[in-house]
């Protein structure tokens, strides 16, 4: 392990000093490890590390391995928690979990449960037995953190259990486990030392032979709490009247440790003390640490840290190594906080002293994250400042913005408002975290450092020379500050939805940001290539986010490339060119493979996008293969697709087969999943709805839709709104009101003609051609479908035509008739007779089963048995079982023989895999 | 009441906290009873801030007897 603080967390404590048998927690602890949780719950203390660590080491060689992760205040942001949670795994099983670590570290992660399903799925493979101790839990109190522990529980391999050890009852559901016999207690009640404990403790680990009445007023003043035991033990050392003393610190209410620690100190050389005092400001120490911060890093006194903590360890002086190698130790918490509060109130000035000095050792030896902790726990807010600024890059790089935002926030206003560069990516951090509301002041911030009138050479320039009173640490992050400061501006012009200003802010950026900041140039050209598109300014919204996204490829963000295919491809699918919007996704499949296993993020949407145009095309069966990859591949790489898009390409398929119920209950769904995001939002799923109801004869609703956006015929056009009013004028006309739906068409041909928006035209000459039938005026209504043909035909469009049923099929008759693209014509008839007659090999079911079920399904009906097929398959028994569990339930069946009958019904056996 | 709910507390412990602790608890005013109780009071600015306290009593094993708002205000 490269970090050795990582090390120092996911050491498992091995001291056994004062070691006390204590058969029935050991018994209780054995039992455990046979279930699903061991909840130790006890105040500080109470002896939990050290029964958890005696017990472990005691274990015989065969019990199970056993992962530990001590936790602290920093693992209470999700992405490390979870990160610390797999390296902790990955010291007993070091196979399981690479692709999970890379997940969390990668730019906007999945959700957490995608990332613990792909886990517990390599888990569930293991084939022996693993604790995993979750040791000071109460530090916790993040309810992301929280929820995905509830979801790792319910979904536990048998072969994993969980040990927690906290001061509090973890929010988990307790009272469910334990009513299921699959929670084992150990409580503050069984971890007291009864008598007869402490006398055998004064005996074994101190020599010290107590009367029994000793022992009962001991036990008395104590309650059996072991760390005031053990501190009346160190005081009682070497002292001849044992019982005098017993009587004295009997009779004082005082609260113990504090009596203790005072006893404990008196009895130690004023060096230890106040080394001890010292030291207590740190959460872990190592010798050249202390020295630095004792102030004896130079000089004779070098080496004298790591001598000290050697002694403290060897008289038992509440020091815990953290490691095998007798470098990093930490205080017994207990301890450490009763020393911190002796040093609070002797000396409140030192203890500022005494954080810049760790502060300086930490950022000697590379720590940013813990040089930044103490400078801020030293009031130092320049210096915190000027380590974060330059921290800043690499955090933004492993995406930790939460950690950043935190610090930036510990900063007093007036100090980050000197810090150009500090400010703009505050406001940054804000934008790429969705909290838009602080953003715009903090770039101001920034920006009153720079002269905004100025040309932009003459920016450049003066960025070269700062202004008094100004800080700044990373120059080459300031001399970049004008573009950056444009880039997000246009971004959050973007996320509050005003093209206007993202295209002004945009094209600054573009004027601003130098050529060799690739990333800065390609975000400048996807926000204007966004803001284009907006404005429905089709041709150059393709070029100028092409142009951005090669930027991206060449900086290698492919991801990000991937992500932004959509873009592209939905851009040519408006001009209607297919074939592009086709290539355009393939091509990105084929970047993707280029980056081997797993999959980069957004590889699973770039199917949805295919499986649409598939459906435009009336290769239904395809349409559906890719969107089922597309599921499966989101369940391999944990990057699962944009659940409202698919939702929708779905509901496209469903349609299509005539199942416009179904169509319907996926819309509602994609309608509940839709995050908005940057991209203009030109297919709102509600107008999507509208069009199934119209198509379902459900006037009423589609109606009601119309009333509830405003539309009326007399609207303003505009590219946004385009599909509304399209599908507007397909409610006017089911309610036979044609000469209203007539004259929107009429203007929506003119502004999509303008727009060269050759899908719309398309779409909009096919319901003209409609209008005019509805009229009884037949011949016109070839006029505007002769031109609807010819344009389509060399794309390959099937469903623009077919989806308008017998009405439509007649008057393509009539055109074939009039020889109006004659074979054409021919190709769409024969799919309009498919889509009426007989549904094709397709999977009637409410929730279609994916490519991996169908191929458990396959071999469930063979005569293979249960283990053959897990081992056919290379998947665990527990997997294989699970997809037949999900299976019957798909099915409503409830037997491997009724799966395979209702299999052979529904012709799903015969369905060839996607390959 | 002010949504936050911050106001006056009494915050009860088992055992003689002296008063050198006052530091660690924000500045709280600790007086030891005669029953062998400790009361820590004093103005607490909301809900967070009254669970950070208990979070350090809990921290330090002290045995919490009772929490209670002053109303004379």
């Amino acid at each position: 392990m490269a970090n050795p603080l990582l090390e120092t967390k996911l050491y498992v404590p091995r001291w056994r000093h004062g070691l006390v048998a204590r058969p029935r927690l050991k018994e209780r602890l054995n039992r455990g490890a046979e279930t699903k949780l061991t909840l130790v719950s006890a105040p500080a203390g109470f002896g939990k590390t050290t029964l958890l660590a005696e017990w472990l080491t005691a274990a015989p060689a065969d019990n199970p391995s056993a992962a530990w992760l001590s936790l602290d205040q920093r693992e209470n942001d999700a992405a490390s928690f979870w990160s610390y949670l797999v390296a902790a795994l990955q010291t007993v099983k070091p196979s399981v979990g690479a692709s999970t670590i890379s997940l969390l570290q990668s730019p906007q992660p999945p959700p957490i449960e995608a990332v613990l399903t792909l886990l517990l799925n390599e888990l569930s493979a293991i084939s022996t037995d693993v604790m995993l101790v979750l040791d000071d839990y109460h530090v916790i109190d993040t309810r992301e953190i929280h929820d995905g522990m509830v979801f790792l529980l319910d979904h536990l391999p048998p072969r994993l259990h969980l040990v927690i050890a906290s001061r509090a009852d973890p929010p988990l559901p307790l009272a469910r486990l334990r009513g299921r016999g699959e929670l084992v207690e150990i409580r503050a009640e069984d971890l007291r030392f009864a008598p007869d404990e402490v006398a055998s403790y004064f005996h074994d680990s101190m020599g010290l032979d107590l009367s029994a009445q000793d022992v009962a007023v001991l036990e008395g003043r104590t309650e059996g709490w072991i760390a005031a035991l053990q501190l009346a033990a160190l005081s009682m050392q070497g002292r001849s009247d044992v019982t005098g003393f017993i009587a004295s610190f009997a009779g004082d209410d005082r609260y113990i440790v504090d009596y203790l620690v005072e006893e404990v100190l008196q009895r130690q050389p004023d060096t230890v003390r106040s080394f001890l005092r010292n030291t207590s400001i740190l959460d872990r120490l190592s010798g050249p640490l202390c020295d630095a911060v004792t102030g004896q890093d130079s000089g004779p006194g070098v080496g004298v840290g790591k001598a000290m903590l050697e002694a403290l360890e060897r008289g038992n002086l509440f020091v815990i190594p953290l490691d095998d190698r007798r470098h990093w130790y930490r205080y017994h918490h207990l301890f450490a906080d009763v020393l911190r509060a002796r040093l609070l109130d002797e000396q409140p000035e030192y203890v500022m002293e005494l954080h810049r000095r760790a502060s300086a050792w930490y950022e000697r030896n590379g720590e940013a994250s813990e040089a930044i902790h103490h400078a801020l726990a030293a009031d130092d807010f320049s210096k915190a400042a000027d380590l974060i600024e330059l921290a800043m890059p690499a955090l933004r790089r492993s995406r930790q913005e939460a950690a950043l935002l935190g610090w930036l926030r510990a900063l007093p206003d007036e100090l980050l408002r000197c810090r150009p560069v500090l400010s703009a990516l505050y406001g940054g951090a804000l934008l790429s975290t969705g909290q838009f509301e602080g953003v715009e002041a903090r770039l101001r911030d920034a920006e009153r450092w720079l002269d905004t009138t100025a040309d932009v050479a003459d920016m450049r320039e003066r960025a070269d020379t700062p202004s008094a009173g100004m800080v700044v640490v990373d120059a080459e992050e300031f001399r970049r500050l004008p573009g950056s400061i444009a880039v997000w501006r246009a971004g959050l012009a973007m996320a509050l939805g005003d093209v206007t200003e993202t295209v002004r802010h945009a094209r600054r950026a573009l004027d601003l940001v130098p050529e060799d900041d690739l990333i800065g140039r390609g975000g400048a050209a996807g926000f204007l290539g966004l803001a284009l598109w907006a404005s429905g300014d089709l041709e150059p919204a393709h070029r100028t986010f092409a142009t951005g996204m090669a930027n991206v490829q060449r900086a290698g963000y492919i991801s990000d490339v991937i992500s932004g295919t959509s873009v592209l491809a939905d851009i040519r699918t408006a001009q209607g060119r297919l074939h592009e919007a086709m290539r355009t996704y393939k091509q990105a499949l084929q970047l993707a493979a280029e980056q081997g296993e797993p999959a980069p993020r957004g590889t699973a949407d770039l199917y949805a996008g295919l499986s649409e145009l598939q459906c435009e095309r009336d290769d239904l069966q395809a349409a559906m293969q890719n969107l089922l990859r597309g599921t499966e591949l989101g369940e391999r790489t944990g990057f699962p697709p944009d659940r409202a898009r698919w939702c929708v390409a779905m509901a496209r398929i469903r349609k299509a087969q005539g199942d416009l119920d179904g169509a319907l209950d996926l819309l509602d769904e994609a309608e509940r999943r839709y995050v908005p995001d940057f991209s203009p939002n030109v297919r709102p799923v509600a107008a999507v709805k509208a069009r199934v109801w119209v198509a379902h004869g459900r006037l009423g609703e589609a109606r009601g839709w119309a009333r509830a956006q405003g539309l009326s015929v007399a609207d303003d056009l505009s590219y946004l709104r385009e599909f509304e009013h399209l599908t507007f004028a397909r409610v006017l006309l089911a309610g036979r009101a044609v000469p209203d739906a007539m004259r929107l068409l009429e203007r929506l041909l003119g502004a999509a003609d303008d727009g060269a928006r050759t899908g719309s035209v398309i779409e909009i000459l096919v319901v003209q051609a409609l209008a005019h039938e509805m009229r009884g005026d037949s011949a016109a209504a070839l006029v505007p479908l002769e031109r609807a043909l010819t344009l389509a035909e060399p794309e390959g469009y099937v469903r623009v035509f077919v989806d308008e049923g017998p009405r439509m099929a007649a008057l393509l008759h009539a055109a074939a008739k009039g020889g109006i693209a004659p074979g054409y014509v021919q190709r769409l008839l024969t799919h309009s007779g498919a889509a009426t007659g007989e549904p094709h090999a397709r999977q009637n079911l409410i929730e279609p089963l994916s490519e991996r079920e169908l191929e458990v399904l396959r071999l469930l009906a063979t005569d293979l048995d249960g283990p053959e097929i897990a081992s056919q398959l290379m998947v665990s028994l527990n997997t294989m079982r699970t997809h037949t569990k999900s299976i019957y339930t798909k099915l409503g069946v409830n037997s491997r023989r009724a799966a395979v009958h209702r299999a052979e019904e529904l012709a799903l056996l015969s369905q060839t895999p996607a390959r | 009441m002010p949504l936050n709910e911050g106001g006056n507390y009494e915050i009860r412990l088992k055992g003689h906290l002296e008063p050198r602790w006052a530091d660690w608890f924000d500045g709280l005013t600790l007086t030891q009873e005669s029953d062998g109780t400790t009361v820590l009071s004093g103005s607490v600015v909301d809900q967070a801030a009254l669970h950070g306290l208990l979070g350090k009593v809990r921290d330090l094993g002290l045995p919490l007897i009772a929490v209670n708002r002053r109303r004379d205000q």
